[in-house]
């Protein structure tokens, strides 16, 4: 028998603002957002993850390119891109990037949607209708 | 043509990147499935929902979502129609998805405009086969399938 469990029974559409903090120094923690924000955008809701602290090294090329959150996993960058087709829009925190050492101009992947400042972010906080931070 | 393992069925209708399958049924609605090129993508399938029977979906929001070990995602749908009804067999096993991706449909829906004209923009019989092929190549995707218990 299938059961209330199968069926999306929502019509809202809610935006999500997903804070990305973590990096390559907690590999396990740089999986599951993206997962998340897929399965979210493929149930209509508008998704963002915004990346800020140590979460601005997986927009840097070659670091999400090689990074897994377990061994012999799915590479990260995969899943990020997985998160795009669904529909999840990537966005990197500019302020951030210094302290990293982080060169905006040739140093992010292609897969970036924006690179917004903390104006923007403190705006996605205040009107997204759910915040979850990673 | 080697389709890297990927099967093909020609009397199906495809979008342009062989997501999805739909097949017409005797009383104007039509079915949608998963291609073999996406079970194998997405790996196990370990949970799937379907939009609530009765819900009407404009074309680009999906009609279901998909989660395995590795993969999550949309079922896409590329027409405006009302979601008649789940796969009751899919929604309580899923991985049947991947043993037998075009015999296993998922979503059963009306589109709004006569069936002929919602399936204008997809890919079928030996035209479609041949981008399909070339997906699997182009990607290197090779297709592989649970066996059945």
């Amino acid at each position: 028998m299938s059961n209330s469990e199968h069926y999306i029974d929502s019509d809202e559409e809610q935006t999500v603002l997903i804070i990305m903090t973590s990096g390559p120094s907690t590999p396990t923690r740089c999986a599951t957002p993206f997962f998340v924000g897929s399965i979210l955008a493929a149930m209509d809701a508008e998704v963002r993850i915004f990346f800020t602290m140590e979460g601005v090294r997986l927009v840097q090329k070659g670091v999400a390119e090689n990074l897994t959150a377990m061994e012999d996993g799915k590479l990260i960058i995969d899943f990020m891109r997985d998160a795009k087709a669904a529909g999840v829009q990537l966005c990197a925190c500019m302020p951030a990037m210094p302290g990293y050492n982080i060169d905006m101009e040739n140093d992010l992947i292609d897969e970036i949607d924006e690179v917004v400042g903390g104006g923007v972010f403190a705006d996605l906080i205040l009107t997204s209708d759910k915040v979850i931070s990673f | 043509m080697d389709c890297n393992g990927c099967e093909f069925r020609p009397e199906l209708y495809y979008d342009k990147e062989f997501q999805i399958w739909v097949s017409k049924q005797d009383d104007g609605s039509l079915r949608v499935g998963m291609t073999d090129i996406s079970q194998s993508i997405a790996g196990k399938i370990m949970h799937i929902r379907v939009r609530k029977p009765g819900t009407r979906r404009p074309s680009g929001k999906p009609v279901a979502t998909i989660e395995s070990a590795k993969w999550a995602g949309p079922i896409p749908n590329f027409m405006d129609c009302v979601l008649n009804e789940g796969n009751p067999e899919v929604l309580n096993n899923p991985s049947l998805l991947n043993q037998d991706p075009y015999g296993m449909w998922i979503a059963n829906v009306t589109p709004d405009l006569p069936v002929e004209e919602s399936l204008a923009s997809f890919l079928t019989g030996e035209e479609a086969k041949k981008a399909y092929c070339q997906r699997a190549i182009d990607e290197d995707i090779h297709c592989e399938r649970l066996e059945q218990k």
